[in-house]
């Protein structure tokens, strides 16, 4: 089986192609999610075995061309011409032939084999538009596939022709491609003699394709070539700018945009040779639903209740798996109890690492949910028009409705909020977004605002929770303007977006969006969260050996002595009142001697060093040590409290909100704490994927500074404020 | 017309008179017969229009003339391509001033009282003897005014209009964005939504976009 070749098919084409459709259909759930090196573009892989050959599908980042205006663009470039992939799918959306072509004849100067999949032609058809494969399959010689993606038709014959086609010897043809006007082919001629003579063996791209892209300006291009021709390279640049100003003159215009409408015209001839359209006017039902959607009156209304209703649908169905898995939790948590002897290990199952884990899976049911709704407001197509709409209050900011969306996402995680922020294509815009996503309240909080607003709000929970999301939102508009005007000063970039067509959201789709993201969370449970919590457990647990300022075995000893005599002299019924109020009154004894434990732990005596700094917080030392660990995760925030308030048991949550209460921790100070939670430090998680987007140690260091001085001044506003107004 | 001679004749006599100019009906006569051609003439061929109507004067004294006509103002004299001398008359006192539409060309006539008197006021002032001017004002008419007006940013529209692209402007790199995406000169569009200085939607095909309000103004549109 070891002699099974590999193949690499990468499939390329136009955002909402109906790429990422077929790419699912092929490869099901064998999909491996990465990043491309050095960006963090979403990668998918996906091997499969198949007619003998073992087949590695790589989904390329949809693009309109190769120009590249977006990191995504790129990225798709880069592997199509540094990794030479084995054959090229090029999913063909038979609804927009002209615009798909464009793209492929773009693939085809490049000179890989490429197969076309004419996708959706049957949508195409039933619209009036025929498509005549084997013409174009002449015309461009190019092998073309029919593919229904959504009904998963063709994927077998799709696979086999791009074997057949990996296998064929490559093809020298070149009269298949574009021809440009006269001048431009000159200089394109000139161009190419000049790399052949000069640099040749040290250029490894098509020499033809790299003149074109010379011609056209391709900065990207440019810096490669340079890089690699040397003198030579500077050389010959110099030759082609002198040209680019000839054909200037010439034409009076950019030679790119020249050689744009050349390609264009190539293109109009073949599709007046391969399309026929029957029906020139039909109903365009996506056309008539964003009349509705987008609509400069309605469409602000409905767009607020789709996110109403997205966290309504989150939280409220959330709360039923929520039970299931609370108890479920506790259920291990007795059972490992009764199996496992008395020991420090026992300790460590049970109050780190079930409790623990066990306080922060409880909220897995509201991140699938979450991620769910967030997938099909994508995969309908809703999410693009949330953009738009969104549009004038981010100008508030300086940023395009564009950015919208990964702060959206930031609601759900913040850490595919931040990878959400690739497809903005102005690195400004980029650096401006993934600072102000963070104070977007991320579902970690929330378990910490529903146990202290909770406890100390009671039948204003709700309100208060939302008035925290509020305050995130506008502090990221305030950060957000403030930055636009003093550090990433940017000038407003050209900006156009396609909306997608409105589609019925396929569940399977749904269901893959949903699982890669809440993998992401589940593989947190087993990592951070996990490492987080025995690490919170050991700083309480240890030192074992306390020196306990007061005798409690001896305490206990003589309350059990003392209800001893007092059973032996009761009669039946007092004898069981007093075994009771004997177990309460042991109990009580040995919750003092835990909280004393706790408070000479390593982690009360940070608790103690860092206190200082969150006082004027209203901020005792165990929140103080329980912010501190939710520089892991947010969620742990709640676990530290449950470990540092000595409750019994995992996702006891009354116990700690009786905890809570009785420690002194007031409603102002609650709320102090919790608007902290909402505006402090990122989470680790969300730090290394600031660091990666980023690329800048800088801006990683500014956002943790940022917004933990934004958090404390705020928190101190807050409590201090409260204070002067007579709240306590 | 017959206005117009009225009043050349009368400053005719007046600059005439003044000048001391012999055999005044004879010259008149050529007047008369110069200013009823709107051709350009050569002596010759004006000299035979005369005899023509029954008066006969020599060559040489419609040439004087003429040349007289020149030297006051009433004539001019023109060489053209092939050497001959011809004639054209300049109209006097009452005449039209011109608006040229630099587009299509087309020449408007009109005359404005406020304007003629003003310009007498001025000579007069400089004691300076206003015998003609030429007024030619240049600028777009109505007509080619009303095909730019038909022209505008994509900005401007309203919502539902049927448009067509007509120019797209701005730096090769939007543009370049604008094309690859399928936005292109010459493409029928609908407007789906604009909010007053917001992004525009538009539909083209079966496809619909979002263009910022910035690059909206760089796109070039005509009503269908």
């Amino acid at each position: 089986m070891s002699e099974k070749k590999t193949l690499t098919i990468a499939l390329a084409g136009n955002p909402n192609s109906g790429k990422t459709t077929i790419f699912n259909n092929i490869t099901g759930t064998r999909q491996k999610v990465g990043n491309w090196p050095g960006v963090t573009v979403e990668k998918k892989e996906g091997l499969i075995n198949k007619f003998g050959y073992e087949l590695k599908i790589v989904d390329l980042p949809g693009t309109y061309s190769l120009t590249p205006f977006s990191i995504e663009e790129i990225v798709a470039r880069n592997f199509v011409l540094e990794e030479s992939p084995d054959v090229i799918i090029d999913i063909i959306d038979s609804s927009n032939l002209e615009r798909s072509l464009y793209l492929a004849t773009q693939l085809r100067e490049i000179d890989s084999k490429v197969l076309f999949a004419l996708n959706m032609a049957d949508l195409a058809s039933s619209h009036g538009t025929k498509i005549d494969a084997e013409k174009l399959s002449n015309l461009l010689d190019v092998p073309v596939v029919f593919t229904v993606g959504n009904k998963n038709e063709g994927m077998d014959i799709l696979l086999k022709e791009a074997i057949k086609l990996a296998e064929s010897s490559p093809d020298k043809s070149e009269n298949r491609n574009v021809k440009y006007s006269r001048d431009i082919e000159n200089a394109i001629t000139k161009i190419q003699g000049l790399i052949e003579r000069k640099a040749k063996d040290r250029i490894n791209y098509k020499t033809r394709w790299t003149a074109i892209k010379l011609l056209e300006d391709d900065k990207i291009v440019k810096e490669r070539f340079v890089e690699k021709a040397g003198a030579a390279g500077e050389e010959i640049l110099e030759e082609t700018g002198v040209l680019r100003k000839y054909l200037l003159n010439a034409f009076d215009e950019d030679p790119e945009i020249v050689m744009t409408d050349d390609r264009y015209g190539f293109i109009a001839g073949i599709i007046k040779e391969v399309q026929t359209i029957t029906v020139k006017q039909r109903v365009d039902v996506s056309r008539n639903i964003d009349l509705v959607l987008t609509n400069r009156f309605i469409g602000f209304p409905i767009f607020i209740f789709f996110i109403w209703a997205m966290f309504q649908l989150t939280f409220t169905l959330g709360a039923y798996p929520m039970d299931w898995i609370e108890s479920g939790v506790s259920l291990i948590s007795s059972y490992a109890g009764s199996i496992v002897p008395e020991s420090l290990f026992k300790d460590l199952l049970i109050n780190g690492i079930i409790g623990g884990v066990g306080s922060v899976i409880v909220f897995l049911p509201n991140i699938l949910i979450l991620f769910f709704c967030i997938a099909l407001l994508e995969d309908t197509g809703y999410m693009a028009r949330a953009a738009f709409i969104m549009d004038k209050i981010m100008h508030l900011i300086g940023l395009h409705g564009k950015s919208f969306i990964p702060m959206l996402m930031g609601f759900g995680c913040n850490v595919p909020a931040i990878m959400a922020t690739r497809t903005l294509e102005s690195e400004k815009d980029r650096i401006l977004t993934i600072l102000i996503t963070p104070f977007m309240s991320c579902s970690a909080k929330l378990p910490v605002y529903i146990v202290l607003a909770g406890t100390f709000f009671a039948a204003k929970a709700g309100n208060v929770i939302f008035s925290l999301y509020l305050l995130g939102i506008i502090l990221s508009i305030i950060s957000g303007r403030l930055f636009r005007s003093t550090l990433l000063k940017g000038i407003d970039a050209p900006f156009v977006m396609e909306l997608p067509p409105y589609r019925v959201p396929m569940l399977r789709s749904l269901m893959i969006h949903m699982w890669d993201r809440s993998k992401m969370f589940l593989k947190r449970m087993g990592g951070v969260i996990l490492v987080g919590s025995v690490i919170v457990w050991s700083l309480s647990a240890f030192p074992r050996n306390v020196d306990y300022s007061a005798d409690y075995s001896a305490e206990m000893d003589r309350a059990n002595e003392s209800f001893n005599i007092k059973i032996a002299a009761a009669d039946e019924k007092g004898k069981e009142l007093l075994k009771n109020e004997r177990i309460v009154a042991i109990a009580e004894i040995e919750k003092a001697m835990n909280a004393v434990k706790t408070e000479k732990s390593y982690m009360g005596r940070i608790g103690k060093g860092v206190s200082p700094v969150f006082e004027p917080l209203g901020i005792d030392w165990r929140g103080s040590v329980s912010l501190l660990t939710g520089f892991f995760a947010k969620e742990i925030v709640v676990s530290t409290l449950g470990v540092l308030y000595s409750t019994e048991g995992p996702g006891d949550k009354d116990a700690l909100k009786n905890a809570l209460r009785s420690s002194g921790m007031t409603p102002l100070s609650a709320l102090s704490m919790m608007v902290f939670v909402l505006l402090y430090l990122p989470c680790l998680a969300t730090i290394a994927m600031i660091r990666k987007e980023t690329a800048s140690f800088k801006w990683t260091a500014f956002s943790i500074i940022y917004s933990t001085s934004v958090a404390w001044i705020a928190s101190f506003c807050v409590f201090q404020g409260g204070k002067l107004l007579g709240f306590s | 017309m017959i206005r117009t001679h009225k009043q050349e004749k009368k400053q005719f006599e007046k600059l005439f008179k003044k000048g001391n100019i012999d055999s005044f009906e004879d010259r008149f006569k050529v007047l008369e017969a110069f200013l009823q051609t709107e051709k350009h003439l050569t002596s010759a061929e004006l000299t035979q229009i005369l005899n023509d109507s029954g008066h006969n004067l020599d060559n040489e004294f419609v040439r004087d003339t003429l040349k007289l006509m020149c030297n006051f103002g009433f004539a001019l004299k023109n060489r053209f391509d092939n050497g001959m001398v011809r004639y054209e008359h300049l109209h006097l006192g009452q005449h039209h001033d011109h608006m040229i539409c630099i587009k299509c060309k087309k020449i408007v006539e009109f005359e404005e009282d406020a304007i003629e008197n003003l310009q007498v006021n001025i000579a007069s002032k400089h004691g300076f003897h206003l015998l003609q001017h030429k007024m030619e004002l240049y600028g777009i008419c109505s007509e080619c005014l009303k095909e730019r007006e038909r022209l505008m940013p994509l900005s401007m529209a309203k919502q539902g209009e049927r448009l067509v692209i007509r120019e797209i402007m701005g730096g090769s790199g939007a543009r370049m964005r604008l094309l690859s995406m399928g936005i292109r000169p010459e493409d029928e569009i609908e407007v789906v939504t604009n909010f007053s200085k917001g992004q525009v939607v538009i539909a083209v095909q079966s496809s619909r976009y979002v263009i910022g309000q910035g690059l909206a103004q760089k796109i070039i549109v005509e009503h269908v």
